[in-house]
């Protein structure tokens, strides 16, 4: 986890595959680089199993690009589709037992700041909403009410879908999925109330149709979470199998959905927000100065 | 045989406004080379797509349709495109890439 274990070892620089050796010399690794010189630049990503089209896969791939140190970050996830793509990154990834993704980075954070101090190592957790608000439910809840500094990002496709189409809580009430066919009997769960209440400093939800959000989103989550408190993000990343989306139409039922049910929204605590102007030069969160007296 | 999208060069590099690789799912696929079409006058550059990792979704044709409304981009079947970038003929330079065409089907 540093700049070291993205070099060529002596000597070994021929026998690197190309797609290794773009990433060592033309990767993102100790540079800024931004999702607006994407097709410029080799990303971390490599190819992988997901299905054509998924918008799991696009907000994945985004959220790699916007990691603001991707060479000090380690990704966590579980069972679920989008370990098949974040595992395929030059990102160490962790797999977790399904559910128990919050547990095990809560664990891994603490133990990194023992072994680096205050060198920022950022742990982010990337799971289904059924790894996430079923499963993994208790760990998750349990991991924001401890205040344990790491990001936790939902891929909320509403549905299980490496499984073939079971509901979860986040599926929406009334929906009629393969392995549902009586349609959801409950409301989606509120994760994003729950996330505030556990005490998150950062909180907000996204769509992967505006991929300038994702990575403002993504960065900000992840500087909060190196010192403020816990952060989560809960994007709508759908399933274009289980919900049957043309994969020509996927980018349009996102909008439909953003203008629905997933409007953007963004919490920050006063004192994340401080932080992040202070330490991160964020200049929205600067102190406003003082309004001009006006006329009595 | 199956679908990649292709772009049109001479369409794309009037504007080569970066689009639909920000909505491209696959990464490392629809990719930027700041020379071509300079030769016909063009100043930005065009997109091209590394025909080996399209899994063929078309989202980026709706991108560029309905987002960017520039209609440069469309489904072909690989047999059907002589010639095509591939992963293994990408140069990445600092800040964009080239490619060497050559047909896309083995053999
Ligand atoms: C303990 C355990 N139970 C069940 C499974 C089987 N399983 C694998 S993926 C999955 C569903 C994943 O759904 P979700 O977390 O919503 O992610 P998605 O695939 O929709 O992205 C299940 C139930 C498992 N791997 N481990
Ligand atoms: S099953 Fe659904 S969520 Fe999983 S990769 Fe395919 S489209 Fe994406
Ligand atoms: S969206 Fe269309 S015009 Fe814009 S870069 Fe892509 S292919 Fe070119
Ligand atoms: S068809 Fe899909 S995978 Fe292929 S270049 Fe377009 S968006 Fe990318």
């Amino acid at each position: 986890m540093s700049l070291d274990y993205v070099k060529f070892s002596p000597g070994f620089e021929k026998f690197m595959p190309k797609e290794y050796r773009d990433m060592v010399e033309h990767g993102p690794f100790g540079k800024k680089v931004s999702v607006s010189q994407m097709g410029s630049f080799k990303e971390i990503l490599e190819e992988h199993p997901m299905c054509a089209g998924c918008a799991m896969t696009l907000f994945i791939r985004l959220s790699m690009i916007s990691f603001p140190n991707p060479e000090d970050t380690i990704t966590v996830g579980t069972a679920g589709c989008g370990r098949l793509a974040i595992s395929q990154a030059a990102i160490p990834f962790v797999y977790g037992n399904y559910g128990d993704q919050n547990g095990v980075a809560s664990g891994l954070s603490r133990g990194l700041r023992l072994r680096f101090g205050d060198k920022p190592k950022d742990v982010v957790v990337m799971v289904g909403d059924g790894g996430m608000a079923d499963i993994g439910f208790s760990a998750t809840l349990h991991s924001w009410f401890r205040k344990e500094k790491f990001t936790t990002i939902m891929l909320d496709n509403e549905v299980y879908g490496n499984t073939g189409g079971q509901e979860s809580g986040m599926t929406n009430r009334g929906a009629v999925l393969k392995m549902a066919p009586l349609g959801k009997k409950f409301e989606k769960m509120d994760m994003v109330g729950m996330a505030k209440i556990a005490g998150c400093a950062y909180v907000a939800t996204v769509v992967p149709n505006n991929p300038r959000r994702v990575e403002t989103v993504i960065k900000k989550a992840v500087l909060i979470a190196r010192e403020v408190g816990p952060a989560y993000i809960q994007a709508y990343t759908s399933c274009n199998i289980e919900y049957a989306i043309p994969t020509d139409k996927v980018m349009e039922d996102a909008k439909n959905v953003e203008g629905d049910r997933y409007q953007f929204s963004e919490y920050i605590t006063d004192d994340a927000k401080q932080y992040l102007a202070e330490r991160y030069g964020y200049k929205e969160f600067l102190p406003k100065p003082a309004a001009a007296v006006t006329k009595a | 045989m199956y679908l990649v999208a292709d772009i049109n060069v001479d369409i794309c590099a009037q504007t080569s406004c970066k689009l639909c690789t920000q909505f491209c799912p696959e990464a490392n696929t629809i990719l930027y080379n700041d020379q071509a079409g300079k030769e016909k006058g063009y100043k930005y550059g065009a997109a091209y797509v590394a025909v080996d990792r399209c899994k063929g979704c078309a989202q980026c044709v709706w991108v560029c349709d309905n987002m960017a409304k520039h209609h440069a981009i469309t489904m072909i079947m690989i047999d059907q495109l002589p010639k095509a970038a591939i992963t293994d003929n990408v140069t990445y330079g600092e800040k964009s890439t080239t490619a060497l065409l050559a047909s896309p089907v083995v053999g």
